[in-house]
């Protein structure tokens, strides 16, 4: 999700009424429970409802193809910020709504400064250039 | 002459008003709590899983614990969030987990043609009991493991008698013979 959230570690505020209401839009950042490793959740962006048409880049790194899909009824498509390096729908398909756990709110920088203390030894991930944060922590729009 | 004098206590009355409230919310609290995380009893309706379940109405017990301990088998009855429609739930039977292979009657009402699909991982694969005339993973395909929200346990008789008798005017969503119903109501296996 560079550059929106940090490779080594943020603390996010998920709100969850939003998705009981059904509130929840293109653009919003969302918990998701993973639909192929059950115990584990996912932080993406939502790009397109059930009924939309969503047209994505199946493979940035390699080729430039690109792909249409309708998202099915009762659906969501979501992507990671960074496509690069990032594994969602375009991978494993259109996610049901039912898995959705919540949406992100903010990110609590307080907090963040505790974690990137905490995990200061923490090696990342994957070889990626880290991107410059921005300052306000607000990521809902 | 001072209404608010020793006429009426508003104090001792405000105070019981809010001991009272205290208790209530303390109570729908604890019943929040364990509808969410320990059991439910849920209503179930539809021919999708006769004979075994009742067609116009059966109030069953959902424990809510197992399948957050990933101890969801073939052959429990689930509840299940539905993928087609996020504000229904579905209870039906988990014939395979993923990475099994499974092999079902695709239209039995029309064919007798079978397919075989591998159940992808994270993945569990749903069906009716009654599959003529059930919606279930042979139309929506493989449902991922986090929609499992609780395996049923059984059936509260008790209730089903006062639901048959509240329910009593509604007719069957289709047209199908009801199978008579087991005495005991232990559905898990």
């Amino acid at each position: 999700m560079l550059p929106t959230l940090n490779l080594t570690g943020d603390v996010l505020l998920a709100e969850r009424v939003s998705h009981r209401l059904g509130k929840v839009r293109p653009g919003d950042v969302v918990l998701v429970r993973s639909p192929v490793d059950p115990r584990k959740s996912l932080t993406k962006r939502v790009v397109a409802m059930g009924g939309d048409k969503v047209t994505f880049v199946v493979d940035p790194r390699n080729s430039d193809r690109v792909r249409t899909i309708t998202v099915p009824r009762g659906h969501v498509w979501i992507q990671g910020d960074n496509i690069y390096a990032s594994r969602d729908s375009r991978q494993f398909g259109a996610v049901p709504y039912g898995l959705v756990e919540g949406k992100i709110l903010c990110r609590c920088i307080l907090m963040c400064i505790v974690a990137s203390i905490v995990c200061i030894k923490r090696t990342p991930c994957s070889p990626m250039q880290v991107w410059p944060l921005d300052g306000f922590g607000l990521l809902h729009h | 002459m001072n209404l608010f004098g020793n006429a009426v206590p508003w104090r001792s009355i405000a105070k019981e008003a809010l001991e009272r409230t205290a208790i209530v919310t303390r109570f729908l609290c604890l019943l929040h709590v364990t509808n969410t995380y320990i059991c439910t009893p849920t209503l179930v309706y539809g021919p999708s899983m006769l004979p075994t379940l009742n067609l116009t109405g059966d109030v069953l017990l959902a424990e809510r614990v197992s399948h957050r301990l990933g101890k969801v088998r073939p052959g429990d009855v689930v509840l299940v969030r539905s993928p087609v429609d996020p504000r229904k739930s579905l209870t039906k039977r988990v014939v395979a987990m993923g990475g099994d292979k499974v092999t079902f009657v695709v239209d039995p009402r029309n064919s007798d043609r079978v397919r075989t699909i591998t159940v992808p991982r994270g993945h569990v694969w749903i069906q009716g009991d009654n599959i003529y005339a059930s919606r279930d993973s042979r139309q929506f395909g493989a449902v991922p493991y986090g929609l499992v929200e609780g395996k049923i346990l059984c059936r509260c008789i008790l209730m089903c008698i006062v639901a048959s008798i509240v329910c009593i005017k509604r007719t069957p969503c289709s047209p199908m013979q009801v199978w008579p119903l087991d005495g005991f109501g232990l559905l898990h296996h």
